[in-house]
């Protein structure tokens, strides 16, 4: 009986394996390091069959650097300048996120004004992140022009940063006991400015990308991320958000100011590429919503209240706390023995979580469709590897 | 996170509760949704989003006022950098050229990088700590401005200077003081300007320990050593020939343009669109 | 105004019995005719094309190169030619030779046929449509051997898509111009040139020819491989596609081929739906017909063709990629029953002479002993 000769195409097409109905041939391409949307030296092992994705394979370690290794290294103030080169995009956040537990292990007090430029600059910064998202979403589902439209309206926001900040990428201005400079006298009415500007081209890139059909075809039901899985695989910020888990740190645990600013935190319901990118573009428009409550109300007050030089003391124990930058959950864990530098320190990065991800809504998708998926996590590779 | 997490199912609506907060909660996102299933309507609301964003883009092509793009070299006239900027690290220099540097190193202490090497001098003309050289690498700075945080006397701060870039790296090392010698405090005290002067030793940017400087300055060494040896007569090589085997036992790629300076401490000829150069705005 | 369109094929074909030496400078004029007006349009379209792209996206695009970087393409062309050409190594060497070559060669072949003026055409073929959608053909030959000999599973990716998909594509292509040729009632280009004096079938063809236009230059954008279209370069997915193995000259050709096919697509919908060179006649509007013939037919077929090439620019600049699935889905499932649809109308039509202009009779064909005897055309029909 086993003997019969497969005659018909359709027989032979039957005593094919189900998954490869065509006969062919599974095989395995490098993504990466150094691929156009890859963003950074990600390195993606891609087992393919012809155009559809069968498995995605991350392979890691391109760029570290050994930041927490050098933090062991430095001391407690030295020690926040290096997590801007961990998320570039989010510096200020990650800035943030340092000084908030050291000033938790050393016990620091900030008044009410470090909290609310503290807000307001990291705030403005989910924009700037956001804005560069934006374009280069646009650039990896192939349209080009998003892509300078979203640097031009981030470089607004740059100068402003440039302005009470002194840096434009990397900016170490958020400090163990306040910020590095007082805002510039004219930092209020730049950012009202930027608003002007900002609000209508956001409009404008809605009816640019947002409302195009072609985008909406290439987003929707793509790379659908499930709540459990998004759980279990520690993915935090807006993917997690996509995928109808409202967690926001700044509303499940207000810090700085977040607690007494009104806004909402969007949420998608099925966790495809679409959700990822609404979500972040209601986010910009909550980002201004927080903003605009912040401008006119920043408390008086000094912005740094311990001496700058001053040596900060910790005492040996273990101390851990999160925020929220544009990507999601950034933790900070400090090990101390006493002494001037940490035993310790550990990053908990939303990128390193948001990665895999990709492993599990990739498959049986199209390389096209791993590109969009991949551009919608939004990550920033040094943060993985730090 | 909470254990109990949200089933996918949930609606955002019911999720607003694991919020606490002022006010707002979670709002689920909707967007600007098209209903492409297939139908005539579908495609016309496609061809019409398509339509949309040629609109976006045509109203720029259209405007030739809305280019942002800056011709940066020509523009320099122009440039205004703020005064916050993280350019080049400067000493603040009063009028008279005096800085405030009385080496207490916490700059050099705070440093991250060790991008701060300070060496003080062996004797002080006024007292006995006084500063000699303070080396600023910028191949190895952040720009974190740390520096200029911890200085209790206001010494340092960072200049619009932008334009760093050179062709050869151990150009980055900068000597920021002007002079070795007493802060201005202690030369404003001397009535005698001579006497100010005299406890004054000039240095200039690049004056620093690098490697260039001590190549230049082992290479003269050999030189006067070979020119004495020729005087005498006992060397057999011509001088030309000594710098040629020199050449070979100790390879120098300086790619600095302009000779080598002979002897130190002749400045290297400062590039153009060096730090100096750049302080516009 | 009488139009007497003669091809410069023709021309020497006439001149050849009794003066030779006449014949052969023609024939040697248009060989360096057709390879300066190549060049020269290469170089063209990629400064026209940085320049609109950067004025779409608020830049100014190139600057330096001359005044206002005139001279960037002829820079970059220097530059190609400079550059080291690498041969990969397990690449099938005289494919990955060939195939930018076929490329080229496929573009040059369809600019020869097209009419740019009553007297600017090298070869006056009668199957002129035909011919050139069979030459074009060699563009996806040239894609795919590209794709093929790099050794390289990005290329390999590339080409796959470029082959299905300009051969999908080919169809609505075709579809969109038999509709102009049963209007026209002639395969020959000049003949459908000729055929709209009275008007351009883009309107004067009762919606049909707005559909077939319209079907023909999306088709087209896809045939050529421009976004949203590109998949075969796909930059963002697969680095650079089929072209990711090629450098310094070879690079060129295929780029200097994209943009020549981005000319011939622009020129075909040209000659096809907007009249080709013929001046804008409305009706019996003499003073008007009259104004509009002092324009050179020359400068009308260019401006057409600018204008058609501008607005794929404006596709391009603001359109995203679609995916593979959804191109082929897009091209079987939207533009083909489109496309059969119209071409019935188109017919109904034609055949029931329901349509209320006049018929031109075409042109007298000339003679041509041996087509294209005076140029690379020599293996055309």
């Amino acid at each position: 009986m086993n003997a019969t000769v497969a005659t018909t195409l359709r027989a032979r097409l039957d005593a094919l394996p189900s998954q490869s109905l065509l006969g062919t041939q599974e095989y395995f391409v490098n993504m990466g390091p150094q691929h156009p949307s890859t963003h950074g030296v990600l390195r993606l092992v891609l087992k393919l069959d012809g155009e559809t994705v069968h498995q995605v394979i991350p392979v890691l370690g391109y760029i570290h650097r050994g930041i927490e290794k050098i933090c062991e290294h430095s001391n407690y103030r030295q020690l926040v300048h290096l997590t801007d080169r961990m998320d570039y995009l989010s510096a200020l956040a990650n800035n943030w996120a340092a000084t908030m537990v050291v000033e938790k292990a050393a016990a620091m007090e900030t008044n009410s004004r470090i909290e609310a430029i503290r807000t307001l600059v990291t705030e403005l910064q989910r924009i700037h992140s956001h804005q560069l998202w934006w374009g280069v979403f646009g650039m990896d589902l192939g349209a080009f022009t998003p892509f300078f439209y979203g640097f031009r309206d981030r470089e607004i926001l740059t100068d402003v940063f440039e302005r009470t900040i002194g840096g434009r990428l990397t900016m170490n201005y958020i400090q163990p006991g306040g910020v590095m400079h007082d805002i510039h006298p004219e930092l209020v009415a730049d950012v009202k400015a930027f608003l002007a500007v900002f609000k209508p081209r956001l409009d404008e890139y809605e009816a640019l990308l947002s409302e195009n059909v072609i985008v909406q075809e290439r987003l929707r039901g793509v790379g659908v991320l499930t709540a459990q899985d998004a759980v279990a695989l520690g993915a935090t910020g807006p993917v997690l958000r996509a995928s109808g888990v409202a967690h926001d740190l700044r509303k499940a645990e207000p810090y700085g100011l977040y607690g007494q600013v009104a806004f909402d935190v969007p949420v998608g319901s099925r966790g495809d590429c679409w959700d990822r990118y609404a979500v972040r573009m209601q986010e910009m428009r909550q980002s201004i919503r927080i903003v605009e409550q912040l401008l006119d109300n920043i408390p008086e007050g000094k912005h740094f209240l311990v001496k700058p030089a001053a040596k900060i003391k910790v005492k040996p124990g273990v101390w851990y706390s999160h925020l929220e930058t544009a990507r999601g959950v950034l933790g900070a864990m400090l090990v101390s023995t006493g002494g001037e530098a940490p035993y310790r320190v550990h990053f908990r990065t939303p990128n390193f979580n948001n990665l895999w991800a990709v492993t599990t809504t990739a498959t049986g998708g199209r390389v096209a469709d791993l590109v969009a998926i991949l551009s919608s996590l939004d990550l920033v590779i040094p943060d993985i590897d730090r | 996170m909470s254990d109990d997490l949200v089933h996918p199912a949930a609606t955002p609506a019911g999720t607003a509760a694991l919020l606490p907060g002022p006010s707002g909660g979670a709002v689920a996102v909707a967007g600007p949704w098209l209903d492409t299933a297939g139908s005539v309507g579908a495609v016309r609301k496609g061809i019409a989003s398509l339509l949309g964003g040629m609109r976006v883009t045509g109203r720029y092509v259209a405007r030739p006022s809305t280019v942002v793009t800056q011709h940066y070299p020509e523009n320099r006239e122009t440039l205004r950098v703020p005064e916050r900027f993280r350019g080049a690290l400067r000493f603040h220099h009063d009028a008279d050229g005096y800085h405030g540097c009385t080496v207490c190193r916490i700059c050099e202490d705070q440093c991250p990088n060790r991008s701060i090497v300070i060496t003080q001098r062996e004797k002080g003309a006024l007292t006995k700590k006084e500063l000699d050289t303070f080396i600023w690498r910028l191949d190895a700075c952040t720009f974190c401005n740390t520096c200029v945080m911890v200085c209790p006397f206001n010494v340092l701060h960072f200049g619009p200077g932008f334009e760093s870039a050179v062709y050869d790296r151990r150009l980055l090392v900068y000597t920021l003081n002007g002079y070795a010698g007493p802060t201005a405090a202690l030369l404003n005290k001397q009535a005698d300007p001579d006497a100010r002067k005299a406890a004054c030793e000039p240095r200039d940017p690049f004056c620093g320990p690098t490697v260039l400087q001590a190549l230049a300055e082992k290479r003269a060494a050999r030189r006067k050593a070979a020119e004495a040896e020729a005087a005498q007569g006992v060397g057999l090589k011509s001088p030309a020939a000594f710098e040629k085997s020199a050449a070979r036992t100790a390879p120098d790629p300086v790619p600095v343009p302009g000779p080598v300076p002979v002897p130190a401490p002749v400045p290297v000829p400062t590039q153009p669109g060096s730090v100096e150069a750049a302080d516009v705005g | 105004m009488h139009f007497d369109p003669q091809s410069l094929a023709s021309r020497a074909a006439h001149l050849a019995p009794t003066d030779p030496w006449p014949a052969l400078g023609v024939v040697v004029g248009s060989v360096l005719g057709v390879a300066a007006f190549v060049t020269v349009l290469g170089l063209v379209l990629i400064y026209a094309e940085r320049k609109i792209a950067a004025h779409f996206q608020c830049r100014v695009g190139p600057y330096r190169v001359g005044p206002h970087g005139t001279l960037q393409a002829v820079a970059d062309a220097v530059k190609l030619l400079l550059k080291e050409d690498v041969v990969p190594t397990g690449s099938d060497h005289l494919l990955h030779i060939l195939a930018p070559v076929l490329s080229f060669a496929g573009m040059v072949l369809c600019i020869i046929a097209l009419p740019m003026g009553p007297h600017a055409q090298v070869v006056d073929l009668d199957i002129g449509v035909l011919y050139i959608t069979a030459v074009a053909g060699l563009g996806v030959l040239g894609i795919l051997l590209g794709g093929w000999s790099s050794h390289n599973k990005w290329s390999l990716l590339g080409a796959m898509r470029a082959g299905a998909q300009i051969i999908s594509y080919e169809l609505s292509a075709m579809l969109a111009l038999l509709v102009a040729v049963l209007f026209s009632g002639t395969l020959q280009l000049s003949g459908i040139v000729l055929a709209q004096q009275e008007g351009w079938w883009i309107w004067r063809a009762h919606g049909a020819g707005l559909v077939a236009f319209v079907l023909f230059v999306v088709a087209g954008t896809a045939e050529i491989n421009r976004t949203p279209f590109d998949l075969a370069e796909g930059e963002s997915e697969l680095t650079a596609g089929f072209h990711t193995e090629y450098s310094g000259l070879r690079f060129a050709f295929f780029f200097l081929a994209e943009f020549l096919n981005l000319f011939v697509l622009a020129a075909m919908a040209t000659t096809l739906f907007l009249g080709g060179w013929m001046p804008l006649h409305i009706g019996s509007w003499s003073a008007w017909n009259a104004a509009m013939d002092m324009l050179p037919p020359g400068l009308w077929f260019a401006g057409k063709a600018a204008a058609v090439v501008f607005l794929l620019m404006w596709f391009r600049w603001t359109f995203p990629r679609l995916r593979v699935d959804q191109l082929m889905r897009l091209e079987w499932k939207v533009l083909l029953p489109i496309g059969f649809a119209n071409l019935f109308f188109a017919a109904v039509l034609v055949v029931s002479g329901w349509y209320f202009f006049p018929t031109v009779a075409a042109a007298p064909v000339p003679q041509l002993p041996a087509a294209g005897s005076s140029d690379d055309a020599g293996g055309a029909p």
